[in-house]
């Protein structure tokens, strides 16, 4: 603690004379900063999910019903609940970032550090192809389009990928390049189509975009029954598998166990590219101005049909790569089922998206927590027979509350500052 | 064709701005596009001595037929030329005349299409007859999915109105049937059933309107979530509750109501008349909806909030509770149309209502934000919805993948004008936020 004197910005001015150091503090961290605002939503999505453990664990239901008769077990009636969710969200991190009793073991021996080290590789696995395809949906955002269909892209990028690794053989260098750039090709026609029919007709994005995503499913199902990709003497809907040639492989060697593979040097790639893109280039200078101020933008000499034409293949580009280090990564094919989810990663992204503010960094750790929210629930899944679903559940309420902002700070009384996050907000006419 | 000139659009919600004539050539020119298909595909696709076979008797007797109509054995290529010919013909009288009608003559080409792909679908060569397709019976399965996206178009009718955009219809689909199983379940009365539909309907409207239109979030991105949140919902919900309790999700099914003496009017008795209770309810909704919306002081008000809601504040209107009970009541429509899931489907299953709220939202843009409208898009939309399950199950060799595509692409083209223009409410999904 520096004992220089801080000066608030924010608070009202004859505050800060009287005020002692811990309200300073206060002062400080309840004005809306958009970190503060993303943990104070984590926390109400945490708080919520507990109550629907507590009202839907049989366990605990019975707990209190006993405690109406024996007015004397309310105490273990709550404890009874708060062990449940304590359990519940113990899984959630010892199976998302790291089991403290492997890891002291890990220490002490100095051996199973593959085991120890597992949650952490499987937290970064489902965040890659995340990281990739939020950082699209970030980019269409800002720029004022709505992407909603970075599901079909990414399926249609899974597709391309998949047709790359396994029609074309060529070694390594070419081969995983190739690949990647197929699937960022398949995303970008995927992107192609609502980009080119805003631009030319003025078709709403949204629209489009969430019709094309069940074009898409639907083109997934006959590419994988097709006799181009289907798995030769197959009856099922999957695909061939892509050559060795063409996979992002697991960094620590398959025998490690570790899936983590080189997927997240692509996604590193991706955020330094994104970065610079939306901050360096005059591109991304164009499609920021353009979300700003789409007048301005028309009006400094932006043709706006061609941002158009190049958000949707950018985030489109972008989604299908992601769809590409997906099936790259790990299931080195893909079936019917591809990405086609209880919700989709599509529409996760748009939500991790928001989560990270729209900037890249952001983004990456949005990515992270969601990952860590889902692998952790198949953990807690495992451990305490919670269904999965409640990852998502909070995943879904966390994002309702960052996209309001104003709810927050009136559950929390918090002051605004002058930094709120808000989505531009348009209609279906624009 | 200078001879006849433009008069001014009187279609309500058709822009000025593209000359409607060159929309009805346009219009014309596929309905030409879809005769040439049957044409070729399904008449002179199929064998010469191939034939088809139509039935008409309802599978289901609750509402005994009182008399039977024969089986109708036709040669299924030159019907089908025969149809495509008069497909044909009513494209180039559009093309032509371009006439007022144009859009219901390309309705008309759409039913012939059905037809043809129904006849073609179920040919058998050679003279004896095996399989067949009961006309009554797919019109009446399919009448069970028109429902549904009749509610939820309906809803999103209601919502966008009054300017919120409801992405969220799906979410209040499963809500609605998460509900109604188990309140059926429990009370065995689908009447209940329905109230709790309605309540969980409008408690999702509810969450939707406090975000759109209080703390000004954006609609879009609000109901996908929301969505997402009602989706992981009811799954958690199917695990932990519903699978360990069997007896809160037993799949009961309403008893279907005959109307007298209507119900026994062949084809259209069983398709209309012998229904159960939520199709008619879809029916005076629609009515209900139209004429509220239209012709009431109350559809006025919705109505202006929707188009300039500084307006309607001038004249003391207030735009936020406008919107609030305008949205929980479309929400309430939607969550009704999620218990006829389950009245049609019986047991809950998660994903049960497999995207069809986005169809919905489809069938309200296509319908160009009209009650009646979105009545006319739901049944393509629905009709071409059964006919990607039949053909699938019917093994035809056609990529089915691509009939699963019809509702989807005929949206896009709605949107991107090339049937017609459609014009949303003008503040359709801008938040009002007074001075």
């Amino acid at each position: 603690m520096s004992e220089r004197p801080t000066t608030d910005v924010t608070a009202p001015v004859g505050n800060t004379v009287t005020t002692s150091r811990a309200q300073r503090f206060w002062a400080r961290y309840s004005s809306t900063s958009p970190i503060v605002l993303t943990v104070l939503a984590l926390l109400l999505g945490l708080a919520i999910g507990a109550v629907i453990i507590m009202v839907t664990s049989p366990a605990v239901l019975n707990a209190w019903r006993s405690s109406f008769h024996h007015p004397g077990s309310l105490p273990s009636a709550v404890k009874i609940s708060f062990d449940n969710v304590g359990a519940a969200y113990r899984a959630m991190i010892t199976g998302s970032v790291i089991d403290p009793t492997l890891l002291f073991h890990s220490l002490s021996s100095g051996q199973g550090w593959d085991q120890t080290m597992t949650p952490i590789s499987e937290t970064l696995t489902y965040a890659t192809p995340l990281v990739i395809i939020s950082i699209g949906v970030g980019i269409s955002f800002q720029t004022g389009i709505f992407n909603i269909g970075a599901n079909g892209q990414a399926i249609l990028g899974g597709i391309g990928g998949v047709a790359a690794g396994s029609l074309i053989h060529a070694p390594s260098v070419i081969h995983l390049p190739l690949t990647l750039v197929a699937g960022m090709i398949g995303g970008a026609i995927g992107g192609l189509v609502p980009g080119a029919l805003k631009a030319l007709t003025g078709a709403h994005e949204v629209i489009v975009t969430l019709m094309f995503n069940y074009v898409c499913n639907a083109l997934l199902i006959y590419s994988v029954t097709s006799t181009a990709l289907q798995l030769p003497n197959q009856s099922n809907g999957i695909s061939r598998t892509i050559d060795s040639t063409a996979t992002l492989n697991p960094i620590f060697g398959v025998n490690s166990g570790l899936r983590v593979s080189y997927g997240i040097f692509v996604a590193a790639a991706v955020v330094v590219f994104a970065t610079w893109f939306l901050k360096r280039s005059s591109l991304g200078f164009d499609f920021r101005v353009t979300g700003a101020n789409p007048n301005a933008a028309r009006a400094s000499g932006i043709n706006p049909k061609f941002i158009v034409i190049a958000v949707f293949l950018v985030s489109g580009g972008l989604a299908g790569l992601a769809g590409e280090v997906q099936m790259a990564s790990t299931t080195y094919n893909i079936d019917g089922g591809f990405l086609i989810g209880s919700a989709g990663i599509g529409f996760t992204a748009i939500t991790i998206a928001l989560l990270g503010r729209l900037q890249p960094i952001g983004i990456v750790w949005g990515a992270l927590l969601f990952a860590a929210l889902g692998v952790g629930g198949r953990t807690m899944q495992a451990a305490t027979g919670l269904p999965l679903d409640l990852a998502t559940i909070i995943q879904s309420i966390v994002v309702l509350f960052v996209a309001s902002p104003v709810l927050i700070k009136e559950i929390f009384r918090l002051r605004s500052s002058a930094e709120t996050f808000q989505m531009a907000t348009k209609g279906w006419s624009s | 064709m200078t001879t006849i000139d433009a008069a001014p659009v009187t279609v309500p919600g058709v822009s000025a701005v593209r000359a409607p004539l060159g929309r009805r050539r346009v219009i014309g020119g596929l309905t030409i596009v879809l005769g040439l298909f049957i044409v070729g595909v399904f008449g002179l696709g199929s064998a010469g001595n191939a034939h088809s076979v139509v039935t008409f008797n309802p599978t289901n007797t609750s509402a005994s037929v009182p008399w039977s109509l024969g089986a109708l054995t036709v040669l299924t290529r030159w019907w089908n030329v025969v149809l495509g010919l008069l497909t044909v013909a009513i494209g180039v009288e559009t093309w032509v005349r371009r006439p007022a009608g144009a859009l219901a003559r390309f309705g008309a080409g759409g039913a012939l299409f059905f037809f043809a792909l129904l006849l073609w679908s179920v040919r058998q060569p050679g003279p004896a007859p095996i399989g067949n397709i009961n006309l009554t019976s797919v019109l009446v399965n399919s009448s069970a999915l028109i429902m549904v996206l009749i509610y939820g178009s309906l809803s999103g009718v209601l919502c966008e109105r009054s300017g919120v955009v409801n992405i969220a219809i799906e979410g209040q689909f499963i809500g609605g049937a998460v509900a109604g199983a188990m309140v059926d379940s429990i009370t065995n009365s689908f009447w209940l059933a329905a109230v709790a539909g309605l309540v969980i309907g409008a408690l999702v409207g509810w969450l939707l309107a406090l975000l759109a239109v209080r703390y000004l979030a954006d609609q879009i991105i609000i109901g996908v979530v929301i969505v997402t949140l009602m989706g992981s919902i009811s799954s958690y919900l199917n695990i932990q509750v519903l699978a360990p309790y069997p007896n809160l999700n037993v799949g009961n099914l309403p008893s279907n109501v005959p109307i007298p003496v209507l119900a026994k009017i062949p084809v259209l008795g069983p398709v209309f008349f012998n229904e159960n209770m939520f199709f008619y309810a879809a029916i005076a909704l629609v009515a209900l909806t139209s004429f509220g919306l239209f012709r009431t002081r109350w559809g006025l008000r919705v109505r202006s909030v929707g188009e300039h809601p500084k307006a309607a504040e001038s004249v003391g209107i207030n735009v936020a509770r406008v919107r609030y009970s305008t949205v929980m009541m479309g929400g309430a429509v939607a969550g009704l149309g999620g218990v006829a899931f389950i009245a049609t489907q019986g047991q809950f299953q998660p994903g049960i209502t497999s995207g069809y709220g986005y169809i919905a939202l489809a069938a309200m843009i296509f319908g160009k934000w009209k009650p009646s409208g979105a009545v006319m898009a739901s049944i393509i939309f629905g009709l071409s919805g059964y006919m990607v399950q039949n053909l699938q199950s019917s093994a035809v060799p056609i990529n089915t993948e691509f009939v699963t595509m019809i509702p989807y692409v005929i949206t896009i083209a709605v949107v991107a004008g090339l049937i017609g223009r459609v014009r949303p409410p003008a503040a359709d999904g801008i938040p009002y936020k007074r001075d």
